[in-house]
């Protein structure tokens, strides 16, 4: 674990390396422009903060990303479930102003959570019992949750005014907790770290967790040794589509506090880059998410000082995922392998007793 | 490992040649050599005394030697043009209907027929598939055709049309060397027979002058080191107990033909049984079922009176593939101890896994069992193939099943290697143990087995007492049953 910590730092810095030759070749100083950005991301305690905010929902996705990719189930729709899970909570929001705060603030994060599981539950149940490859019915979910919060919006949930696409605030008691404003720091981060504290112990030191490492590394033998595929294949895409989901809620109850179109950037697709990044360990996720959002967060400050456009950023981000897969060549060899060759050999098939 | 020992093998034009030898004898790295694949370290090929260079693929194949692999080599979701296209037949550009012309003048000369005008590979059957495969072979009009066990998966009604097109591949001069394990398929067409045992050309001979028997025997060995055990002495475990795995009827068809056909056994405890015969009659197939890999479509399998599934952990497989099935390689070998349920509970009882226990198990497992390992956190690729082959007779035996299934548990072992495991084996049955041996080695079955069941077509048959002959097994293991 330390030569792959080792690994991922090595790889950022060649990676700022050749920032540094493209912001210089842009004839910026590369020195302003990476003070620019650690401005932006760290130089202030407000900034700090928002940077932090701005981890949170890749914090959430990237673990939702590693638990499935740890068993070779190449979960891209993590976008798509972060949108279900919010969209469950954006629709019980308003309804809970009845409730105390503890209770409101569970039962919105808990519809997240449920939202999301379905999502990627769906794609879990399609692969294991319709063998349809996960990678497309997860992207293919993506574009049905962006439709689906999109016409939410601007149908049942339009908020009672109708003046805008948005859905109706959620209820005060249903918002998260903003103990130091003016920055929108909240419990949603405590969460999200504790859960990547929880999805760190369940890989690591949970039988669950092994049985997952090994369907991951050697489906065929896990098949051989009565590890249940089919089921883990489901509850495993519902858990990582409910921490996805969680992460919705999370960002509706802190932030946004009601539903609106177009409402990820794309968190759960940076998330893949989180998590691979990290490595799919959960702790390196924590790590990893919050240099993604100082990245974002930065970009403003080094556009305003530095006459540099904010797309930099995503070079930025380009170059650190290259370089990181260019470092680790047989981890990603094996993803490769295992996502392209699926049909090429045939597997035994996963008949009823594998699944008792 | 030596695979070929100083081998002599000769063919002359418009003959055909068969090959002969068990599995592992060297017939296709011999295969491999004359088409260039394979480099050797000592010695040549000519073809009409022009000296071919070693291990040049497209030297031989511009000399003019073609050769068909054991297993098609064709791209499924192609057509059949397309595949084609890929061989000889195209030498400008992509000019399908062109290949398809020329694919049919050819299969009309030789008296077969082609699939229907752009069907891809995916539903041919294998002897369709081997067509093609000979088709692309011929299209670079070679003088010498090789063909590596072409018949081995073809239906009977298939196989006797294919020996006609090997004739009239020989009436047009060509030299044809034909490998295979069937002896009566090599005795009906071949000109001349060459034998190979264990990497060494033991015979030459012509279907005139030897009989299936003599030739069974010369391929399987002159077992005088063996004969002692045929009949098992008392160090080897009879049975002892009660039933300890009981197959009934399993039945399972796969891509088109039946894999396992009405397969029946019992096994008592205490007593080790061999299942032998030719490499895939359906021993694949009924490990995998055993191991619940894979479903049957009739049947069941009831272990220490239970259905298997239920009772897991009453029964450890060690399957043939260790690199494929039986190991996760990028995991460590104590992790790889865990892919036993049986294990994996010892170490988890309620879910939480106790590392500390896991490593002290590894440990003694690998001194227990003399593994040459780093430690129990290596990584599993980084062991020998033997070594990895002991780790999983360990994690079989430490799991404490009532029954462990084994198949060729000890190929590519070298002889203390094996001697080590079939110990471990006769020691887990005479504590009252059940195994069940699946392998294609007689030396080692006729060793250990008290009861010997020869598996040929998805059959299974169990041989009387009087079979405990080597030339009789191998006429059982080329399906003859009466």
């Amino acid at each position: 674990m330390i030569s792959s910590i080792g690994k991922s730092i090595a790889a950022l810095i060649l990676a700022c390396a050749i920032i540094a030759a493209v912001v210089f070749a842009l004839g910026a100083s590369p020195v302003g422009v990476f003070a620019a950005l650690y401005e932006g991301a760290f130089g202030t305690w407000y900034a700090t903060a928002d940077t932090i905010v701005k981890a949170t929902p890749l914090i959430f996705t990237g673990l939702a990303i590693s638990i499935a990719f740890s068993g070779a189930l190449w979960n891209i729709g993590a976008d798509g479930q972060l949108i279900a899970g919010a969209i469950a909570a954006g629709a019980i929001g308003p309804y809970l102003g009845g409730w105390p705060r503890p209770v409101a603030i569970s039962l919105v994060l808990i519809a997240g959570a449920a939202g999301g599981a379905v999502w990627g539950g769906i794609c879990g149940w399609l692969r294991a019992r319709r063998d349809t490859n996960e990678v497309i019915s997860t992207i293919m979910m993506n574009f049905v949750a962006a439709q689906l919060i999109s016409w939410m919006v601007h149908g049942p949930l339009i908020e009672a005014s109708g003046a805008y696409p948005q859905s109706m605030a959620i209820a005060p008691s249903a918002r998260m907790y903003m103990p130091i404003e003016p920055t929108r720091l909240n419990p949603g981060v405590v969460l999200a770290i504790a859960l990547a504290v929880g999805c760190y112990l369940l890989l690591f030191h949970v039988k669950l967790g092994f049985e997952l490492r090994a369907m991951g590394r050697n489906r065929r033998a896990a098949t051989f040794f009565g590890i249940p595929i089919a089921r883990l294949t489901i509850g495993i895409l519902a858990l990582s589509g409910a921490l996805a989901g969680i992460g919705g809620a999370v960002q509706v109850s802190a932030i946004t506090h009601r539903l609106y179109e177009k409402f990820s950037p794309g968190w759960g697709f940076e998330a893949i880059a989180v998590a691979l990044v990290a490595r799919l360990n959960p702790l390196g996720i924590i790590l990893s998410a919050i240099f993604f959002g100082a990245l974002d967060n930065g970009s403003q400050a080094m556009q305003r000082a530095q006459g540099v456009s904010p797309v930099l950023v995503q070079v930025i981000q380009g170059l650190v995922i290259m370089i990181l897969l260019a470092f680790d060549t047989p981890a990603w060899a094996r993803i490769r392998g295992q996502i392209f060759a699926r049909d090429a050999r045939s597997a035994p098939d996963t008949g009823a007793r594998t699944d008792a | 490992m030596l695979a070929l020992d100083r081998v002599n093998f000769e063919a002359h034009a418009g003959e055909i040649h068969a090959l002969v030898g068990e599995n592992g004898a060297g017939k296709t790295t011999l295969m491999n050599i004359i088409a260039g694949r394979v480099s050797p370290d000592a010695g040549d090929v000519t073809l009409d005394n022009a000296m071919l260079r070693r291990g040049s693929a497209a030297g031989a194949l511009s000399a003019g030697i073609a050769a068909v692999n054991q297993s098609p080599m064709l791209f499924e979701r192609f057509t059949w043009e397309e595949n084609l296209a890929l061989g000889g037949f195209d030498t400008h550009g992509f000019d399908l209907p062109a290949v398809a012309a020329r694919s049919r003048a050819l299969a009309d000369r030789l008296g077969f027929a082609l699939p229907p005008a752009g069907t891809t590979i995916e539903h041919r059957s294998v002897a369709e598939r081997v067509r093609l495969e000979v088709l692309r072979a011929l299209s670079f009009d070679p003088r010498v055709l090789i063909l590596d066990e072409p018949t081995g998966v073809m239906a009977p009604a298939e196989l006797a049309p294919f020996l006609d097109l090997l004739r009239r591949l020989r009436a047009e001069g060509r030299i044809i060397v034909l490998i295979t394990h069937k002896l009566r398929e090599a005795l009906a067409v071949a000109d001349r027979i060459s034998v190979l045992r264990q990497g060494r050309m033991v015979a030459h001979t012509t279907p005139a002058e030897i009989s299936e028997s003599a030739l069974a025997r010369m391929m399987i060995g002159d077992l005088a080191v063996v004969a002692p055990s045929s009949n098992p002495s008392s160090e080897t475990p009879g049975r002892s107990g009660g039933v300890a795995l009981s197959i009934e009827e399993l039945s399972l068809d796969r891509e088109g033909h039946r894999a396992l056909d009405g397969v029946s056994l019992i096994l008592h405890a205490g007593e080790i049984a061999g299942v032998a015969g030719v490499d895939g009659n359906g021993q694949t197939e009924l490990v995998e079922v055993l191991a619940g890999a894979r479903a049957a479509q009739s049947g069941r399998v009831i272990v220490a009176g239970k259905p298997a599934g239920v009772s897991q952990s009453a029964m450890a497989v060690i399957p043939e593939n260790r690199d494929l099935d039986g190991l996760v390689l990028d995991m460590t070998l104590w992790e790889n101890l865990l892919l036993a349920a049986p294990i994996r509970n010892l170490v988890a009882p309620r879910g939480w896994l106790s590392r500390a226990r896991a490593l002290e198990l590894c440990r003694e497992l690998l001194e227990r069992f003399q593994i040459r390992a780093p430690g129990p956190d290596a990584l599993a690729s980084a062991l020998s193939g033997g070594n990895r082959q002991r780790l999983e007779v360990a994690r079989a035996v430490a799991s404490a099943p009532r029954v462990i299934v084994a198949h060729n548990v000890c190929r590519g072992l070298d002889v203390a290697g094996t001697a080590e495991v079939h110990r471990a084996l006769i020691e887990f049955a005479a504590a009252g143990g059940a195994v069940l041996l699946v392998s294609s080695d007689l030396d080692e079955l006729l060793e250990l087995c008290a009861r010997l069941f020869v598996m040929s077509r998805g059959r299974l048959r169990e041989t009387a007492p009087a079979d405990r002959d080597p030339a009789r097994l191998g006429m059982l293991m080329a399906g003859h049953f009466e």
